[in-house]
């Protein structure tokens, strides 16, 4: 009883540790599926259409992505803080998700050459009437998406600053349903994405008041660590969508018709 | 409030979330209470000492939060032991994670109400049965059993109450079930009230009539 | 089979703030027991009065509380009440969702525990001049509390388990948003729950063995 049991158990790990030594670019190109981790409730980089389909900036970058590689794109709905885990976990292929490239998740995860780049903005909410700059953050409620570039800094600031308090809601929605109801004062979110959500109006009472002092945030493509090929081919498949245009294309598509999208250089240093 | 541009797609969104929650609690409840019986049963029939391992461990699914098992389970299926089933186009670990889980955690409950059910029947009749010559397992099925399912019973149907809201918490680990897609659409239309009161009412709908059933059940069963 | 490298190191230097996060559940824990059991014996009271409306809020109470996922419970508490202008921190949230749960599981126990106390008790209570809520206060709910006091450590139990749904409404200074800030910091996630897991097994352990203690105190006839 015993020994067969233990040998199909055996065979089992055997089946699916042969699976994972595989290069992840052969494994996608085989399977005939790229799984993307998209955060939806971030637009316009990903949010749901009326149909709740899958929409967005980074939504349409996946789906380049897959057809470079030949395959189909498929999109897997992760929040914030779960989309680095869905990776290391093999839900996903890569993330298209806005990750900011610290050298913390580094660490974890191997990052492409950024595809994108936020400014930050400060949006202040219904009670929050007399913010106009950052500096009057000091000693208010503030708080943003767990997980994120911004909600790292912002905690760092309020620590420093000694007063008021930091917190960390599960997803962006979660932040802008607080801000409006005003139990927050104000949050901390790129430019895109308060943009849009001051411009849907669902949000009542949230205005813009200011840029975040914040060292620009790139963004770029996520893998596992160890998957160099797969590194390589998305270094190379920014490159190519910011050659061949596609990237002002999709920038005038979902972000702004007239505005100009972030230069993905930096002055002075490689890479 | 109830003006809404919730459409038709939306609420078979909802559905198909809700139809995840009942599937992963049948497949919960039902390996857990094979597995609750046969575990109650051995922990009964062996003795408080003999079971011990057997019991701490159960215990131990009763003492963590639902939220870290699921989390640890996870993590340690993809990450530790790193296996990863691909080539599905929906989340197969995280719902094999879940349903494992979950019916381990049904388990831990049902073996305890399975051996207040067994230790309900007086002792006298089971030797009363055996003496008249029925083996250990007709006496079993044909005497403890049928007792023992009488006191059982209700709590049985408030365990399987508790793990269908419990598996609310599998979003966790990237289910979509009822409330995660409550909160999708949540993001989309910004009615966060009206969505969760549609959501609640869904649970309630559910769990009312069938927690009703039960002390309806528990009352009858009490006089006779 | 295993490929993955265990770093404890990084997630044990965390245990001090983790600690302090423990501090926080069980405080969280208690305090929404004590709201709780106060709230059920009012609920009791009110199912009790014979008033339809009171019995009618009672038992809507309840009913919510028992087939509602304590999840949706305590999203409710920050974001439903902040729907209506009622802003409560994620602390008072959490605390106030546990709490109203605990309530109504707790006013249920109380209502099976009443059954087992013969209504004589009352009458012969009310016949020596006592007036109705005085024969409840002496008679009905030390017994009541006697009886309903193994449901009630279950339900304590239950409310350490229950902080870890703080998430929800950014709680982050309880055990399971220690564990989860970090966790979104260094993403050693088996490591970090792993410890997190141990921390909550042993205080639910110290609950269930410390309300041995004290039944084996009060309850000696």
């Amino acid at each position: 009883m015993k020994t067969p049991l233990f040998a199909f158990g055996l065979a089992v790990g055997v089946a699916f540790a042969g699976a994972a030594q595989a290069d992840k670019l052969d494994d996608v190109i085989s399977s005939g599926t790229l799984r993307c981790a998209v955060v939806l409730d971030f637009p316009p980089m990903g949010s749901r259409d009326a149909d709740n389909k899958p929409i967005g900036f980074d939504v349409d970058y996946c789906e380049d992505l897959a057809k470079a590689l030949g395959v189909k794109a498929e999109v897997v709905e992760t929040t914030f803080p779960e989309r680095i885990p869905a990776l290391m976990s093999g839900r996903v292929d890569v993330a298209v998700a806005s990750t900011s490239d610290t050298l913390e998740r580094a660490k974890t995860v191997g990052f492409s050459i950024p595809y994108y780049a936020f400014e930050n903005a400060v949006v202040a909410g219904s009670r929050a009437e007399g913010v106009a700059s950052f500096e009057d953050l000091k000693g208010k409620t503030v708080g943003a998406t767990a997980g994120t570039y911004e909600a790292i800094w912002l905690e760092e600031r309020v620590k420093e600053w000694g007063s008021g308090t930091f917190r960390p809601y599960q997803n962006q929605a979660d932040v802008f349903l607080a801000l409006s109801q005003g139990q927050l004062d104000a949050t901390v979110s790129t430019v895109e994405v308060a943009e849009a959500n001051v411009k849907s109006g669902k949000f009542a009472g949230i205005r813009i008041v200011d840029k975040a002092p914040m060292v620009p945030d790139y963004v770029a493509l996520i893998t596992l660590r160890e998957e160099y090929g797969m590194i390589n081919y998305l270094n190379l498949f920014v490159n190519q969508q910011v050659r061949t245009g596609r990237y002002v294309e999709l920038y005038k598509k979902w972000v702004s018709e007239t505005g100009e999208p972030a230069n993905l250089t930096i002055n002075g240093v490689y890479r | 409030m109830f003006d809404t541009a919730l459409t038709m797609n939306d609420l078979i969104f909802l559905a198909k979330g809700a139809g995840i929650t009942l599937i992963v609690t049948a497949i919960a409840v039902f390996f857990g209470t094979i597995l609750g019986v046969i575990f109650g049963v051995f922990r009964f029939q062996v003795g408080p000492i003999w079971a011990a391992p057997l019991t701490f461990v159960l215990d131990v699914f009763r003492s963590i939060p639902l939220l870290i098992q699921l989390v640890l389970a996870n993590a340690f299926v993809t990450t530790v032991l790193g296996w990863r089933v691909t080539g599905f186009s929906w989340n197969v670990t995280g719902f094999v994670v879940a349903c494992g889980v979950l019916s381990l955690y049904t388990a831990a409950y049902c073996s305890e109400i399975v051996r207040g059910g067994v230790e309900a029947v007086p002792p006298n009749l089971r030797r009363a049965a055996r003496s008249l010559g029925l083996s250990w397992g007709q006496e079993m099925t044909s005497v403890t059993a049928p007792m023992a399912v009488r006191v059982a019973l209700p709590s049985w149907i408030g365990l399987s109450l508790g793990v269908m809201k419990d598996s609310s918490l599998v979003f966790i680990i990237g289910v979509v079930e009822l409330l995660r897609s409550t909160q999708v659409l949540i993001t989309r239309l910004q009615e966060p009230l009206f969505l969760l009161m549609v959501c609640g009412a869904f649970y309630f709908l559910i769990s009312f009539p069938i927690a009703r059933f039960g002390g309806y059940l528990e009352r009858r069963w009490t006089y006779d | 089979m295993f490929n993955y490298n265990f770093r404890w190191n990084q997630a044990l230097n965390s245990l001090p703030r983790m600690l302090e996060g423990a501090l926080v559940t069980m405080e969280i824990a208690l305090l929404s027991m004590a709201i709780g059991v106060s709230v059920a014996i009012l609920l009791t009271l009110c199912r009790l009065s014979g008033n339809r409306i009171l019995s009618a809020i009672a038992t809507t109470w309840v009913e919510i509380a028992r087939n509602t996922p304590a999840l949706f419970q305590i999203y409710m508490a920050h974001f439903g009440l902040g729907g209506f202008g009622i802003h409560l921190s994620p602390y008072v949230s959490l605390l106030i969702g546990i709490a109203f749960n605990n309530a109504g599981y707790l006013a249920e126990n109380f209502r099976g525990a009443l059954k087992a106390i013969p209504e004589t008790q009352t009458r012969a209570g009310r016949s020596l001049g006592l007036s109705q809520l005085q024969a409840f206060r002496h008679i009905i709910l030390p017994q009541m509390l006697r009886i309903a006091f193994l449901p009630m450590t279950n339900q304590m139990v239950w409310a350490i388990l229950m902080t870890s749904l703080g998430a929800v409404v950014a709680m982050n200074t309880d055990l399971y948003g220690v564990t989860s800030d970090l966790n979104a910091r260094t993403f050693r996630t088996f490591e970090l729950f792993a410890i997190a897991a141990v921390i909550f097994y042993v205080i639910t352990k110290a609950i269930t063995l410390s309300a041995r203690l004290i039944a084996a105190r009060l309850f000696r006839y």
